[in-house]
């Protein structure tokens, strides 16, 4: 959205190391914020209570059933998501700020409702759990699907500092609930879940009230079949299809699976190496998030108003090849960065397991989540990219190819055997993503005569 | 088997638009009662285009609009390579736009016609609108030939110009078939004929131009506001440089007036001087000839009967009150005559409506002049009865083609002074050397010269030695030379030569 890159270019403009840092680590936390955060402090809200919890698989179901949450709920709302994340910047572009709030209520209603049904439906019909467990997970998956869509205006913000605040105290409200509840055993690690969750749902909630007021009170504009792209809600499904299949794969084939409550499975050698390589994206995710949103925009914008504005081709040509060489800047310096953590992350990965008192036998597949999760940087990066230029056929083509792949090579490496497990997943983001380069070279080397002769 | 005798093309007149050159088309559509006749009619914008003004006589067997407008509609995008080959011929072509303007030779020609909307070995409008060989041709043109900024501006000039020539193209296919193909200018329906007499060679066709298409274009063009210059408000009116995409444009329709003229034989001109000009701007000269109008005499019969004995100090101007009459040169005219005449009138006969501003002007000038009681506005008025009780017709006209008027006004007996536009100096001097021996039937003077207006009247109201012999030269000459019968026969043997050849 375009406010981060207004309030990024703000902040890098004061040019000092402070501002730099102060960009990238704002950058950092927005990008990659929430759900990294949420892996953090559900981690430690689990060594927290190994101590208390007894017995230690109450600790295990509560981990498990929170990674359930996230992905259930990430997989629900992901084609909301990105289509109403592009409705949004619509209607902030024709300047319409009136009907942002009331499409937002709307659409809280809508999730909220139908999460809601389906949500309790299912874990009524499936979990023989107590009670009290059924209601918090249902209030639990409600109140993160929620909260995935407000998230969405955390980028479109200019209250930055408070979003940090908002943020930091959430999670440590979340962490310290856990701390006083963790001896009302599963059902109270839950509950403080639940608590650290509303109240970033809330507070954020009411930031976005302060900035978009407005007199209606709930619209439904954002199911208008003329004003939002259903493809872009197949995007954000096939995405989040694509980064849970393997997950998913694991956790129900039984050689790679054990039960722990309920229906659900977990898959203790696959779970833990990829929730921990996820924490390592926040260096690539910030830099990606600020070349995008500062040079390649502003190139963008250049050089689309020379377009607009009756500039001569040749002015033309040279924009665009400034926004290709910011492109590749970006991505080039999203390289490096990740690079470098990639490595420093291998050289240490032996004392962070160590220290995390994860056995030795996760390294190979910690390695290659590794890689794996470095490379979705990239291909996030290829795919905002793709937005601006507003191809939204090829990203959403890209999605259903990594969604098929993974799906496909994920099951290939449970054939192949345990020293094959993570290559599904890492074979499948790397291949979409170098045909991601190859596409997005191609079309960028047509991009004049895109622009003008197949433009709608 | 053809479906009718004569296809006419008509473009955002018949049967749409009421007009001299609408009353002109239905006049000989009606002349040549023998003649089946297929009407195709090329407008701007269907929503400019109301009911139908005229009832189509009898011998029209078909009738089919073409609007230009739904040529831009936006078709769905599709990437195509395109026709690499195609697209350089294409450039040739252009080039050669560009650099001459001698005859477009032969091959050129037909080349271009075969190609549009040709899949295979040419371009069809998909082809020019979306393929990659396309951008290359158009952005290859821009910097080649823009003198213009603006890529954006030149873009869509090429883009939507170029868009009626596939319609047409296609227009032409489907066109009824009929041996004889008549447009009545060049522009669109101009190309139209030169498509359907691509495709169907054993065709005839004529072409018939009552003003001249490129020209009047060419004036509309210089003050079209939707062309946006790029030239400062500095340069306007220190220089006469014209923007490249007005020049693009004029050119656009000079390119179809040339292309109509190499397809179209015979080409037919209202006067010698109009003739001059299709020569002028690429009609083969042997092809061309003057076909002028013709009145029906029927309403004059017994004018020369309700003429008074002696000639009355009467000077009348017919024609709607508008600049281009340049009705003040007119009344400024009067005050010399009335100066030597004092009882001497001059009658305005024509609507005041069209230009309410410069109807009031000329009645200021009136009053100013002190001519209130010699000067009248008549308004509309029956002309067979205004023109018996005139001694003079005075047309001090800026600009006319063949003005009818003129012919009525010899039909009934009245000598004429007009100023030297159009067809006035044949009408009044003659134009053959047959027609030049019956004598002058007036007098031509200059535009906007009252005095000398003034001076020609005079010399006839005072002289009914000379204004006899002119009324007999304006009689002889309407009889002999510019009847509507006259004007049905040269039509009728036109497309009698024609149908017979094919």
């Amino acid at each position: 959205m375009a406010g981060i890159g207004f309030e990024l270019r703000r902040i890098l403009n004061r040019d000092t190391y402070v501002a730099t840092l102060q960009a990238y680590l704002y950058a950092g936390l927005i990008s990659s914020g929430p759900w990294v955060l949420s892996i953090l402090s559900v981690l430690l809200i689990g060594i927290l209570s190994v101590s208390v919890v007894a017995p230690t698989l109450l600790v295990t179901q509560f981990l498990v059933s929170v990674t359930y949450l996230m992905s259930a709920s990430l997989i629900f709302t992901g084609g909301l998501q990105l289509m109403f994340t592009r409705f949004i910047s619509d209607r902030l572009f024709e300047e319409r700020d009136d009907v942002i709030l009331p499409n937002l209520i709307g659409i809280l209603l809508l999730t909220t409702a139908v999460a809601g049904v389906l949500g309790a439906s299912f874990i009524f019909l499936m979990f023989e759990e107590s009670l009290l467990y059924r209601i918090l997970m249902v209030a639990n998956f409600v109140t993160l699907t929620d909260l995935w869509l407000v998230v969405i205006f955390l980028s479109g913000m200019k209250a930055y500092n408070r979003i940090l605040l908002t943020m930091l105290i959430g999670y440590l409200v979340m962490v310290m609930a856990a701390y006083f509840l963790r001896h009302f055993s599963l059902e109270g690690l839950l509950l403080a879940f639940l608590i650290g969750h509303c109240v970033l749902l809330f507070a954020f909630l009411y930031d976005i009230l302060r900035e978009f007021p407005s007199n209606k009170f709930v619209a439904f504009d954002f199911l208008d079949r003329k004003k939002v792209f259903w493809s872009l809600f197949a995007t954000g499904m096939f995405y989040y299809f694509g980064v849970w299949v393997d997950k998913y794969l694991f956790w129900f084939n039984p050689a790679t699976s054990v039960d722990v409550i309920g229906p659900l499975n977990a898959s203790l050698i696959y779970d833990i190496p990829i929730f921990l390589a996820y924490l390592a994206i926040i260096p690539g995710m910030a830099v990606f998030l600020v070349r995008i949103e500062t040079d390649f925009a502003e190139h963008y914008e250049q050089l689309y108003n020379a377009i607009r504005g009756g500039e001569a081709l040749d002015h033309i040509y040279f924009l665009k090849d400034q926004m290709v060489y910011s492109i590749r800047q970006g991505i080039l310096e999203v390289f490096k960065v990740q690079g470098l953590t990639v490595v420093l992350i291998f050289l240490w990965a032996p004392s962070i397991l160590d220290l995390l008192g994860i056995s030795s036998y996760y390294l190979p597949l910690f390695y290659i989540d590794l890689v794996g999760v470095s490379v979705q940087v990239l291909l996030m990066s290829i795919m905002n990219v793709y937005f601006y230029l507003d191809r939204r056929g090829i990203v959403l083509a890209l999605n259903i190819l990594f969604f098929v792949l993974n799906l496909v090579l994920t099951v290939a490496t449970h054939w192949l055997g345990p020293s094959f497990y993570g290559y599904g997943f890492a074979g499948s983001i790397t291949i979409t993503t170098f045909i991601g380069f190859i596409i997005l070279n191609r079309t960028l080397e047509d991009l004049e005569y895109e622009t003008f002769m197949l433009q709608k | 088997m053809a479906d009718a005798d004569v296809l006419l093309l008509l473009e955002g007149t018949y049967p749409y638009v009421r007009g001299g050159v609408s009353s002109w088309v239905h006049q000989i559509i009606r002349g040549v009662p023998e003649l089946k006749f297929a009407l195709v009619f090329v407008g701007g914008a269907r929503e400019h285009y109301g009911e139908q003004q005229y009832e189509l006589p009898e011998n029209v067997v078909h009738l089919e609009e073409h609007f230009l407008q739904e040529s831009w509609h936006q078709q769905k995008s599709r990437r195509c390579p395109g026709n690499v080959d195609a697209f350089n011929r294409c450039q040739q072509m252009h080039d050669y736009f560009h650099q001459s303007h001698d005859d477009l030779p032969d091959a050129l020609i037909s080349d271009l016609l075969n190609m549009i909307n040709d899949p295979d070995k040419g371009i069809t409008h998909e082809d020019f609108l979306f393929s990659e060989a396309s951008w290359e041709y158009m952005t290859n043109g821009y910097e080649k030939y823009c003198t213009e900024p603006s890529f954006v501006n030149y873009f869509w000039t090429v883009r939507s110009m170029h868009a009626p020539i596939f319609m047409l193209s296609k227009v032409a296919r489907g066109a009824p078939r009929a041996p004889v193909i008549h447009s009545i200018s060049t522009g669109f329906a101009g190309l139209l004929g030169a498509f359907v007499k691509h495709q169907h060679p054993e065709c005839n066709f004529i072409l018939s131009e009552h003003g001249i298409y490129t020209k009047e274009r060419k004036i509309d063009l210089a003050q079209a506001e939707w062309i946006q210059d790029s030239t400062t408000d500095l340069d306007s009116g220190l220089t006469d440089d014209v923007g490249y995409i007005r020049q693009l444009w004029i050119r656009f329709f000079e390119e179809l007036g040339r292309i109509t003229y190499h397809a179209s034989d015979p080409i037919v001109a209202l006067y010698e001087g109009n003739r001059l000009r299709q020569v002028q701007d690429g009609a083969i000269a042997k092809r061309t000839r003057v076909i002028p109008n013709g009145i029906s005499l029927a309403q004059y019969e017994d004018a020369l009967d309700k003429r008074p004995k002696e000639i009355p100090p009467i000077v009348g101007l017919i024609g709607r009150i508008v600049p281009i009459k340049d009705i003040k040169t007119f009344i400024r005219a009067m005050r010399s005559i009335c100066n030597k005449i004092p009882e001497a009138e001059g009658w305005l006969v024509g609507p005041t409506e069209e230009d309410e501003a410069y109807a009031a002007e000329c009645e200021g000038l009136v009053s100013s002049m002190g001519l209130e009681n010699n000067v009248k506005f008549l308004g509309f008025q029956k002309v067979p009865e205004i023109l018996p009780q005139l001694g003079v017709m005075a047309l001090t006209s800026i600009s006319e083609a063949q003005p009818l008027v003129m012919l009525e006004a010899y039909a009934a007996g009245v000598p004429c002074v007009a100023t030297d536009v159009g067809s006035c100096r044949e009408l009044i001097e003659g134009y053959s050397e047959e027609d030049k021996a019956l004598g002058h039937a007036g007098a031509v003077v200059n535009i906007a010269d009252p005095l000398a207006t003034a001076e020609e009247c005079l010399k006839l109201l005072g002289n009914p030695e000379l204004w006899n012999k002119a009324q007999q030269a304006g009689l002889a000459r309407v009889t002999s030379f510019y009847t509507e019968q006259l004007m049905y026969d040269r039509y009728r043997e036109m497309y009698q030569i024609a149908m017979a050849k094919s």
